[in-house]
């Protein structure tokens, strides 16, 4: 059984997306921290 | 609530109900009634996802939760596009190409019957344990708030759930929970913009976001580890990925939602939307907790929130001293936040706060309590007391329609489960599938009842129900590490793994009874647990039947 078979229907492959959405959490985290410091003094 | 709330109100309840059932009309086969027909496409998963997750009673401690504490709350969901990763990767794959109904199906294509009926005990326990309370929650404090008495609120919420869940299956629960999850999204949006629009002319955003800093509430990332804490980035990141793979790995609740999925790409996609979603969605619920308590600094709010409590402190005899304490303290705060004196502001803060403490200790002792705790009771004041009526209506609609989602995938999991793992697995197995149908909408009606009535009897075990939800979720896990060995370790066989889940299951009673960790380490105790010793008894039981 091959798991990885279907293809998404952008990006060309999953492991893009997923890339994609961990830079996402990436980001998020970064722009918390950045909220939190400029405000939360 | 005005007339106009009651429509709103009324209006969005009836209609979200009949397009459920007008959406899931036809449901003839069990495949269609437990699985949809594998129809799904992923924008109706991933809101349905959503919809599941957020309970009323999340959507109204939140924001009090942000009043209370502070935005760090969000930092719970970090390990959620992380889990969503992993699970559509691993975990999606394998459930649609064995074409299982539930999750525990999968554990006996994989081990063997003692296993699958063990996951799917654990299963039906805690999520039996927690439907009660997911119903009563909500109930009693819109209860306390609308003035209906409490049976009704739990009986209009539960019977419409259940109603359109028997009538129409997952399809029905899908597509109500997708147009419920949009009346949440109205909700949110309504809220916060009405609080931003009630604030002092003067309270320019800017100015707002500098008073709830200095008050400690935009406190979105915490880089301080602390095992006891749950709400930092550590712990969000890591515990909180623990949890969602738990959740969204091995809680029938969610998988079946999935499994629903036309393919496996529009599964992932709806898992991955979800991970996209949910934690914007988690900051701007507290964000307007945020910007309730800005809102409150410059209108003076009621010593304590919760109503009752607030009637028992008044027949105190020290009440009329802390009153005019509280009002010179509120007086000063709401000086220092006009002059933005954030120093000032910081030190009548912490006034208002003791004696806010106090008023709740007091309010405690009068009800015969150790302390009143008023958080879930912080939005709702709010929106009841000042919100412009119409949007109270939306509101409250939003509320229900949380709870509703919540209460219809959890019977409908419990039903399917029944169905599915014990009573066509061990009971009944030769039927026709008319019977099992038919036998399907009966256990929807009968975990619809006994949600029901647990919930009205919930209502009278006060902080029992924490202990009984929390309780619930000792067992995830447990339930995460017999999934990995599943996908995992191919050599780990059916009575090392049956063997493993009880042992892990020891192992979080056991540091759950012993520690004061925070919770979302348990998840991954338990489940490190399941892996480790899966491993160790079946490399045990390969080198005692070797020849020597």
């Amino acid at each position: 059984m091959n798991l990885q078979e279907e293809k998404p229907p952008f990006w060309g492959s999953w492991g893009r997306i997923y890339a994609a959405l961990g830079l996402y959490l990436a980001s998020v985290i970064a722009l918390f921290t950045w909220f939190t410091w400029s405000w939360n003094q | 609530m005005r007339p106009l709330d009651w429509w709103v109100l009324g209006a969005s309840l009836a209609g979200v109900a009949l397009y459920g059932v007008w959406r899931s009309r036809g449901s003839r086969t069990t495949q269609q009634y437990l699985l949809a027909d594998r129809t799904m496409p992923w924008y109706a998963m991933a809101l349905s996802i959503m919809a599941t997750q957020a309970s009323a009673i999340t959507f109204i401690s939140t924001t009090g939760q942000s009043y209370v504490d502070g935005m760090r709350f969000v930092q719970m969901y970090l390990g959620l596009p992380l889990a969503m990763i992993l699970i559509s990767a691993f975990a999606v794959p394998r459930f649609h190409a064995s074409g299982v109904f539930t999750a525990y199906e999968y554990l006996e294509k994989r081990f063997d019957a003692k296993t699958r009926a063990l996951a799917s005990i654990i299963f039906l326990l805690s999520r039996g344990l927690a439907v009660g309370v997911a119903l009563s929650a909500p109930a009693v404090v819109l209860t306390v708030i609308l003035g209906l008495p409490s049976h009704w609120t739990t009986l209009i919420m539960g019977a419409l759930a259940v109603a359109y869940t028997a009538s129409g299956g997952i399809a029905a629960v899908t597509w109500t929970e997708f147009v419920q999850m949009l009346v949440m999204t109205a909700g949110i949006l309504a809220a916060l913009l009405t609080v931003i629009f009630l604030l002092p002319a003067e309270v320019g955003l800017r100015e707002a976001l500098a008073v709830a800093g200095a008050a400690g509430k935009l406190n979105a990332a915490v880089w301080r580890f602390d095992w006891n804490d749950q709400y930092n980035i550590w712990s969000g990141v890591i515990g909180g990925m623990f949890l969602s793979l738990s959740y969204f790995g091995c809680d029938q609740s969610q998988v079946q939602r999935y499994l629903t999925g036309k393919s496996v790409a529009q599964s992932r996609l709806g898992l991955l939307f979800n991970g996209v979603a949910k934690i914007p969605m988690q900051f701007f619920i507290l964000f307007t907790g945020a910007m309730v308590f800005v809102f409150y600094v410059h209108t003076q709010p009621p010593l304590v929130f919760h109503p009752q409590a607030m009637k028992a402190l008044e027949r105190q005899a020290a009440f009329s001293l802390l009153k005019q304490e509280y009002d010179a303290a509120f007086a000063q705060r709401k000086a220092a936040a006009q002059r933005l004196d954030l120093p000032a502001f910081r030190e009548a803060h912490g006034r208002v706060d003791e004696i806010r403490g106090r008023a709740l200790a007091l309010a405690g002792q009068a009800m015969g309590q150790e302390r009143v705790n008023d958080t879930n009771y912080v939005f709702l004041w709010f929106v009841v007391h000042h919100i412009p009526a119409g949007v109270v209506g939306l509101i409250m609609a939003a509320i229900f329609a949380a709870a509703m989602s919540t209460i219809s995938a959890e019977i409908n999991s419990l039903a399917t489960v029944t169905m599915v793992d014990i009573y066509r697995r061990f009971l009944r197995r030769e039927e026709r599938d008319g019977h099992y149908l038919a036998s399907s909408r009966w256990l929807t009606l009968f975990w619809g009842a006994y949600a029901m009535v647990t919930a009205l009897y919930a209502q009278n075990l006060g902080s029992l129900v924490e202990a009984v939800n929390r309780l619930g979720s000792l067992f995830y896990g447990t339930l995460l590490g017999v999934f990995i060995l599943a996908f995992f370790f191919p050599r780990v066989k059916g009575t090392p793994a049956f063997l493993a889940m009880i042992l892990g299951e020891a192992a979080v009673i056991a540091v759950w009874r012993s520690t004061d960790l925070a919770f979302l380490w348990l998840n991954a105790i338990g489940c490190f647990v399941v892996v480790a010793s899966g491993c160790l008894l079946s490399a045990g039981a390969r080198a005692a039947h070797r020849p020597a």
